[in-house]
Parts: structure tokens; C-alpha cells; sequence
């Protein structure tokens, strides 16, 4: 992340206050607001706090605490004045914006029928991840991810929150796409849900997907891996974070589509990925070839380990 | 000879300016129209396209007529500066900039220049019929002018020659 890209996410009269942490912009990996108290910032996994001057102190500072007014100016900031057009992923706890980084919220819940939950309201806690499109992360596992003919396998990124996942699919997903000595590029499909993957913006990938990938943003994984199956015959499809079974029969039908499939989703072991209701019979189908566990070692994201379709360690 | 030709400039001057005023109340309609147009298009760009309002910027540099197709432009394209000021902030400067020689009243210009202030409510449908509240001021006054346009420019028109007139009668 660059010094401008974190300044164009405040209002201006904000951005004085975030003139240091904007020197550290690289290193940025997440930023807390919080009602009533200083910003918080993770940079290189510790935590610091911003005062109203915009130094980092390791422990709370006496001034700087947000009031709700200025957190409200901050989320109609970052919804360029259009909160409107945000609704949908408001409802769902986040939205993402330029750029790809995401912004977590939380405040008092508007309920309706059946206790779903309508809205969001009085947002007072943000949480902004900041994305990191770093190339190259996955050039130790690429030589898994080919067959002895170069066709890409089916392949589920396993990992806990934080350790880099989208990453690392977003750069298996440049790798395919432009071809490495392993296999040919190949057509990737990619649905975005969550704008996390290719950033895009007026709907054009921000980050490199590489220069055969088709990118469907904003659109839930169910209905966008038909669509693309119909519209884009991708060889293969990328999807984030699996997270019912609908999106298992999505990828099931996806599969029996002739496309190659790369996901990921929510766990910190594979045994514990099976253990998911909806996982198991996907597993034991032996529809993904490659497993990548993904871990979190004294504060650095490493691979945990590759496994086979058999759960067996490449 | 030289006397008559005199009378018949300053009553030619005079129907000129007549004229010119004429021009400036068809002008404010016309400027009236192209606000209420815009608003329309940015209420139906909110409730049927979800677009942001720098998308929604981009949209109208593309479909409406000058000086507002190069202010929008400018909208949008600062947006886009990551160093740049709010959107709220160029909003407000650039509709300023091009509505300075308008033939509009402050209170027509407000209703654009402050629409970003309207613009903080969730759910689009509330959205847009809060932006449609904005066009009504400016349907109303658009048809008031319409309808005082006509008496008038004959009145205007009528006073132009009558002085144009008078005042060469007394260069007599």
C-alpha cells in the first residue's frame, strides 16, 4: 500500500493525523476505529496507537479518540458519499473498497423478519484490512498445482483468517492464467465476491490477475460460477472462501462442467476442514486434488504443508 | 438626416437590450431543464444502477450538454487522485466554478451544488426519492418561469421599444 492510496481513505481534514502511519504505508496491515477511543494500527503484527498529533504510542494515548460524528464522516468518506450503492455488503458486516482492502463494520443491527438481519446502523467500529498484493508467494507450491500433462488440479487453500489466503490465491491465480514452466495459460474465471481478489474498480481487476482471467465482481459464488461456466467457458475457476453448501453444489456442478477449480475457505487443518457438515462429502468425493494449509508461526504466515487428494503430504 | 439615423440606433440599442433580457429568462429555462434532467439521472443511476457518485459523474460528463458534461468530467477525475480533496469538496468547487455565470437564482444553483449532503441514507430507494425532493424545488420554479416567460418577453419587448421611443424622442 502506498503513503496516497492510505491518505485517500480518510476526509481531508483527517489526514494530517495520519501523516507517520502513512510512512509505514508497506507495512500497514490493519487499521481499528473505535468510538471514544485513539485509532489502533497493526504494522509488521504489532499493534501501536495513534494520537490526535498522529504519533504511534504503544500504549493508549490521552487524546485522539474518535467521536461517532467523525467515524460516520469516515464511512461516508469511504463510500465516495454513496452509501446506497454499499448496502448489500453493509448487511453482510463489511464493504470493500478501492483497491481491494476491506473494511469490517460494526455498530447496532436493524433486524426484520425471521431475524434476518436488514441493515446496519450507528456504525461505530471499523475495522480496515489493508490488501497486499504481494507476487511471488506462491512460486514454492506452483509445482503442485500442475498434473504430469500441465493441466492445473483442483486445489482448496485452507487457512485461518489473516494468514494470507487471498494472497495467495490471487497470485496462483496470475500464474495460471499467464503460464509457468509447469503448464500453459490457461482461462480463469474468477468470482469476487468480495472485490478481494482482483480489487476491481468500475469493474477492471486493480491488482494483476494476470492477462487470461475474466474477473465477475460482486457477485455471490453460487449464482457467478454458473454464470461464468456459461458465459466465459473458463478452463479454470477461482472462488474465495466456501462457506455453505451451496457453494459446494456450485463448485460440484462447476467440476462436472469440465472446469479446474481453485478455492479456499475458513480452517487451520485439513481435519478440521472435513470435519465441516458440508465438506465432508467433498472430501471423501476426492473432487479437490491439492490441499495448501496455510499457518501462523511466531507472527509470519507460512505454508503449513501440501497434501494429496488423499491427505496424504506431497 | 444624421438626427433621424441617431433615433434609429438608440431605438435599435434599446430593442437589442430587450432582446438580451428575453435571451437571459430562455436561458435560466433551458439551464432550469438541464438541472432537473441531471437530478433525474442521478436519481435513476442511484435506485436502478447502484452506481457510486463518482461513477455517476462519469455517466453525466457522457450524456449532458456543456458547461455540466465538463464540470462532471473534472468530478470525477479529481475523485480519482488519491491526494485529491473530499468528494464532497470538489463537488462543491467545480459546480461553484461552472454555474458562476448561470442564469440561475442561488437558491436554483444550492440544489446542486449541495446534493452530497442529501447523499448518506442506506437503502437506494430512500436515496433517490431524497434526490427527488431536490427536483421538485427546481420543477416548480422551471414552471413558474415557463409560464411568466411568455407575458414577459411581450412585456419586455413592449418596454424596449416604448423606451427605445421615448429616448429618441428626446434626442429630438
Amino acid at each position: 500500500m502506498r503513503a496516497e492510496e492510505l491518505f485517500h481513505m480518510f476526509p481531508q481534514v483527517m489526514r494530517s493525523r495520519w501523516e507517520q502511519v502513512a510512512g509505514l504505508a508497506d507495512r500497514l496491515q490493519e487499521i481499528r476505529l473505535r468510538v471514544n477511543v485513539p485509532a489502533a494500527v497493526w504494522i509488521d503484527n504489532r499493534e501501536w496507537f495513534v494520537d490526535a498529533e498522529g504519533m504511534l504510542m504503544d500504549r493508549q494515548p490521552g487524546s485522539g479518540a474518535y467521536r461517532a460524528e467523525e467515524l460516520e464522516m469516515i464511512l461516508k468518506h469511504l463510500c465516495q458519499y454513496s452509501v446506497y450503492a454499499f448496502t448489500d455488503e453493509i448487511r453482510q458486516g463489511f464493504l470493500t473498497i478501492q483497491g481491494g482492502h476491506r473494511i469490517g463494520l460494526s455498530g447496532q443491527v436493524i433486524l426484520e423478519e425471521q431475524d434476518r438481519i436488514r441493515n446496519l446502523k450507528y456504525i461505530r467500529y471499523l475495522n480496515i484490512r489493508i490488501a497486499h498484493e504481494i507476487k511471488g508467494v506462491a512460486d514454492k507450491v506452483l509445482p503442485y498445482l500442475y498434473d504430469s500433462r500441465g493441466q492445473a488440479l483442483n486445489t482448496l487453500l485452507i487457512s485461518p483468517p489473516g494468514c494470507g489466503k487471498t494472497t495467495m490465491l490471487r497470485d496462483i491465480i496470475r500464474y495460471l492464467s499467464n503460464g509457468t514452466k509447469y503448464g500453459r495459460g490457461m482461462n480463469v474465471s474468477v468470482v469476487d465476491e468480495r472485490s478481494e481478489i482482483a480489487g476491481s474498480y468500475l469493474g477492471a481487476a486493480q491488482n494483476d490477475v494476470g492477462i487470461r482471467t475474466d474477473v465477475l465482481d460482486g457477485c455471490p459464488k453460487q449464482e457467478g460460477m454458473m454464470l461464468l461456466i456459461r458465459a466465459m467457458s473458463p478452463q479454470v475457476l477461482a472462488v474465495d472462501e466456501l462457506g455453505s453448501e451451496g457453494d459446494i453444489r456450485a463448485l460440484q456442478m462447476a467440476s462436472g462442467c469440465g472446469c479446474r477449480l481453485i478455492a479456499t475457505i475458513h480452517g487451520s487443518s485439513l481435519e478440521e476442514v472435513r470435519n465441516k457438515k458440508y465438506m465432508r462429502n467433498v472430501i471423501e468425493g476426492r473432487l479437490f486434488e491439492r490441499y495448501l494449509v496455510l499457518t501462523r508461526r511466531s507472527g509470519r504466515c507460512e505454508i503449513e504443508g501440501i497434501y494429496d487428494r488423499e491427505g496424504m503430504r506431497c | 438626416m444624421l438626427k433621424l439615423l441617431g433615433s434609429l440606433g438608440i431605438l435599435i440599442g434599446c430593442v437589442g437590450l430587450g432582446i438580451d433580457r428575453i435571451g437571459d429568462e430562455k436561458g435560466r429555462i433551458s439551464h432550469l431543464q438541464e438541472l432537473i434532467r441531471i437530478i433525474r439521472r442521478i436519481q435513476s443511476e442511484v435506485s436502478y444502477g447502484k452506481h457510486t457518485l463518482p461513477e455517476i459523474c462519469l455517466i453525466l460528463a457522457g450524456t449532458c450538454a456543456a458547461p455540466y458534461r465538463e464540470c462532471f468530467r473534472a468530478i470525477y477525475d479529481k475523485a480519482g487522485q488519491e491526494a485529491g480533496s473530499c468528494l464532497e469538496q470538489i463537488w462543491r468547487q467545480e459546480l461553484t466554478q461552472c454555474m458562476q455565470n448561470v442564469q440561475l437564482q442561488e437558491e436554483e444553483k444550492e440544489v446542486l451544488r449541495d446534493l452530497p449532503q442529501n447523499l448518506g441514507i442506506q437503502e437506494e430507494k430512500y436515496q433517490a426519492e431524497s434526490i427527488g425532493q431536490s427536483a421538485d424545488l427546481l420543477i416548480r420554479k422551471c414552471r413558474e418561469a415557463e409560464d411568466a416567460y411568455a407575458n414577459k418577453s411581450r412585456m419586455i419587448f413592449s418596454l424596449s421599444i416604448l423606451s427605445g421611443v421615448f429616448l429618441a424622442i428626446l434626442f429630438l
